[in-house]
């Protein structure tokens, strides 16, 4: 085995088959699906974010979000997912074909988010949950998105976006918490988190 | 249609040309006395037998009693100022 | 010949033109001495990098049951910290020790002196330019959102300039060798050194320049990130590994014919496993199912390489006893194959139904890359600094706390963090257990990894401490016994 040329040779070809057999057989076969329309609403599926929900896929990646909670539905029989609630039907490529980056994730410290815009469709209730997710599930270890919200006093009358907390986790007397613009954006991604449409491929 | 093209193709190409390899080493004579290659990383410098490392220090402890076997020359047996 | 000409970088590119060629094996001597600055940087940097991802490393486990912790910054989030952790350690850390360690390997095998240092300093600074610059947009919230590629897109080509450097010159090194033999590692650095920019560019360009449609990207994400383990760090532990066993007990590998086969098996195996991370995923069957029996394909060469290390060491495991190198090295060689084993099993459906999402897969994760190629990195550069430095480590009861620190820090962590994890795992999929009680019954074994990572942290600075001294006492001259190691080569003041 001194003889470099062969070495390289084998070097090279041995990672050209599996860039061949798991990256560019891929794209031949799956890497050119479009969206479909649906009999039944004669929508485009998957649908276009809105600009608000885009934003918040981007606060979604730079929060690091996936690093806790999967984007995926295991299929009926494997794991407990749509037993959980977690979906209708398993998940598959058409549903992220909207998606940069695909955020498939790899942990469930918590709970997959593929649907959580049918679970959780109250954007009062997301937006406690990120300020503080104690407030709506107490002992999960989700850590507090305080920083996406600001506490001001209140100016005149209370805003109509301000969060109601109570007890705790209430602000002093006089002060009142207004989510910012990444929080909104953030929940408008949330919400648009629904996976249950039924496609040709998932029947 | 390409994607079979491929994967038959390449099923065909990647053995085909280990084997061709093997057979093209087998007959100039890469693979006679392979073991031999084993031995490059030793000289006269570090000769087969010398452990080359050790703990820092002089504690007595730190160093591998004397071999008994004639196996290994130098190095191994250091003597330790008592 | 002009033996007064200066030699140009440009004619000594090929040994024709070379005004100072030489063909005579150079001394070990000669050869660590032309490694002094590049290796010594290199090992420097990373272990700061170390420290910082060690750091960073227990910020994240922290804030796992103590969610408050620090929470109301940003760039502190659990979500940022993690991904920093990763690449701090991954390429601030253990991908700059790497190259350290393949540059010297080269060089010893080669049996060549290190010629264009300069190269290699000037790559040292860009990547740890493009580390640092990478890490702190991370926190900062520019993440990618890949997993193992979230460095952004403004500082990867500064990584990419730097590792060019590093290529170009590894090249020039393997064709100015003295030795025309190739031992065993280098096959594997070679190896390493042509995989490793050929997984990043094209992970680069499919997932972040111009992005694939789909999940296509989770196939290249995992295809490239599952590769970076085992076509590059595998490698080059592997050739740590191949080396140093037989070089510090005095005895060849047992069987060079079995290293051949575990070379091309790895080869040939490795790199098709990275769908195993995607098991019940939105992904073809095929696809799948390629890489499960990839995965199980890969006990023939852990099987071959676990034998191979064994036979050559069965008889002188004692040694273990008077040799840092060897314990280090031994402890990641037998991790290689635990780590390998628990990928194989893994990647079986009915197994990976259970631990695919859970702590399980954390914890397998740090049993390569810590226990395996961490501690082959520690047991490499108890080697090499004393040579290059042309000192004895300063401290035998730091190298202690090192060792015992980290293999028992990190026993505790993989071992109770996998257990932990399948319990995880099983409660998820029984959906009468609601989810909030399964994150409660994780909590006990998030607590004890950071109970771990202090361990596994005390024994990381004992080790700092040890080398940052070791290389202050380059600036004195040397007053104590003339070390084993150095007997029979020149001592250099």
């Amino acid at each position: 085995m001194n003889y470099g040329p062969l070495l390289f040779f084998g070097i090279f070809l041995t990672l050209a088959s599996s860039w061949c057999g798991l990256v560019l057989i891929p794209q031949l076969q799956f890497g050119r699906l479009e969206p479909v329309t649906v009999e039944a609403t004669q929508q485009l599926y998957p649908p276009n974010r809105s600009g608000l929900a885009e934003r918040g896929m981007a606060v979604y990646r730079a929060n690091g979000c996936l690093y806790c909670h999967s984007q995926q539905v295991r299929p009926e029989g494997f794991g407990a997912d749509i037993q959980r609630g977690w979906g209708k039907r398993r998940s598959v490529a058409r549903d992220y074909l909207r998606d940069i980056p695909v955020m498939l994730g790899t942990m469930r410290t918590g709970p997959d988010l593929t649907n959580i815009g049918v679970r959780q469709a109250s954007a009062p209730w997301q937006l406690l949950h990120l300020y503080n997710p104690q407030i709506t599930s107490k002992g999960s270890i989700m850590p507090p998105f305080r920083f996406l919200f600001e506490k001001h006093r209140i100016r005149g009358r209370p805003s109509p976006e301000a969060l109601l907390l109570t007890g705790a986790f209430a602000p002093e007397p006089g002060y009142e918490v207004v989510p910012k613009p990444d929080a909104e954006a953030l929940v408008e991604y949330l919400l648009s988190l629904k996976a249950i449409t039924p496609l040709p491929e998932t029947k | 249609m390409i994607v079979w093209l491929l994967f038959i193709g390449s099923l065909i190409v990647l053995p085909g040309s280990a084997l061709l390899a093997l057979r093209w080493a087998a007959r100039t004579g890469q693979l006679e006395a392979f073991q031999k290659g084993a031995l490059q990383i030793f000289d006269e410098e570090e000769p087969v037998g010398q452990m080359t490392d050790h703990f820092p220090g002089p504690d007595r402890l730190r160093r591998p009693k004397p071999a008994t076997t004639g196996h290994g020359s130098r190095g191994d047996e250091k003597e330790l100022p008592s | 010949m002009n033996s007064d000409a200066p030699s140009s970088f440009a004619s000594a590119l090929s040994p024709a033109t070379d005004p100072e060629p030489s063909t005579a094996p150079a001394l070990l001597a000669e050869i660590d001495q032309s490694c002094r600055a590049p290796v010594l940087a290199l090992f420097g940097c990373g272990l700061v990098w170390l420290l910082a991802g060690t750091v960073l490393a227990e910020l994240a486990s922290l804030k796992m049951h103590w969610p408050d912790f620090l929470a109301d910054t940003d760039w502190l989030t659990f979500g940022r910290v993690r991904p920093a952790h990763l690449n701090a350690m991954v390429f601030g850390f253990a991908s700059e020790c790497a190259i350290g360690i393949a540059l010297w390997l080269m060089c010893r095998l080669c049996r060549t002196p290190l010629r264009f240092a300069w190269i290699i300093l000037i790559a040292g600074v860009f990547w740890n330019l493009g580390v640092l610059v990478g890490i702190g947009g991370i926190l900062a919230g520019d993440s990618t959102g890949i997993e193992w590629l979230e460095i952004p897109a403004y500082a990867s080509p500064i990584l990419f300039f730097s590792y060019a450097l590093v290529g170009v010159w590894a090249v020039i090194t393997f064709r100015f060798r003295r030795e025309p033999r190739l031992y065993v590692s280098q096959w594997y650095i070679l190896a390493a050194l042509l995989w490793f920019p050929w997984l990043y560019s094209a992970a680069q360009i499919l997932l972040i320049l111009q992005p694939v449609r789909g999940t296509v990207q989770a196939a290249v994400n995992w295809w490239f990130a599952h590769n970076v383990l085992g076509l590059w760090f595998t490698p080059i532990g592997l050739a740590a590994i191949y080396y140093f066993i037989p070089k510090v007990i005095g005895r060849p590998i047992h069987s060079y014919y079995l290293s051949m086969l575990g070379f091309w098996s790895l080869a040939l195996f490795y790199n098709w496993n990275g769908m195993h991370h995607l098991v019940g995923g939105p992904m073809p069957a095929w696809l799948v199912t390629v890489s499960i029996v990839a995965s199980v394909m890969m006990t023939i060469p852990v099987v071959t390489v676990a034998i191979n290390h064994h036979l050559t060491m069965v008889g002188h495991f004692h040694k273990m006893k008077f040799s840092p190198t060897l314990r280090f090295i031994v402890f990641g060689g037998m991790s290689y194959t635990v780590a390998s084993l628990q990928g194989v099993y893994s990647a079986l459906r009915s197994v990976s139904e259970v631990t695919h999402f859970t702590h399980h897969t954390i914890a397998h994760a740090h049993v390569g890359m810590y226990a395996f190629f961490t501690m082959v990195v520690f047991g490499c550069i108890y080697y090499i600094a004393p040579r290059l430095t042309q000192r004895e480590w300063p401290s035998a009861s730091l190298i202690h706390v090192h060792f015992w620190g980290t293999a028992g820090g990190i026993l505790l962590y993989v071992g109770l963090l996998s257990f932990g994890g399948v319990l995880q795992g099983l409660a998820m999929n029984n959906p009468n257990i609601p989810f909030l009680q399964i994150v409660a019954l994780t909590r006990p074994y998030l607590i004890i990894r950071t109970v771990a990572g202090i361990i596994i942290g005390t024994g990381h600075l004992a080790f700092v401490i040890n080398f940052a001294w070791l290389l202050a006492r380059q600036f004195e001259p040397y007053r104590g016994p003339v070390p084993l190691i150095l007997a029979g080569t020149q001592p250099v003041k």
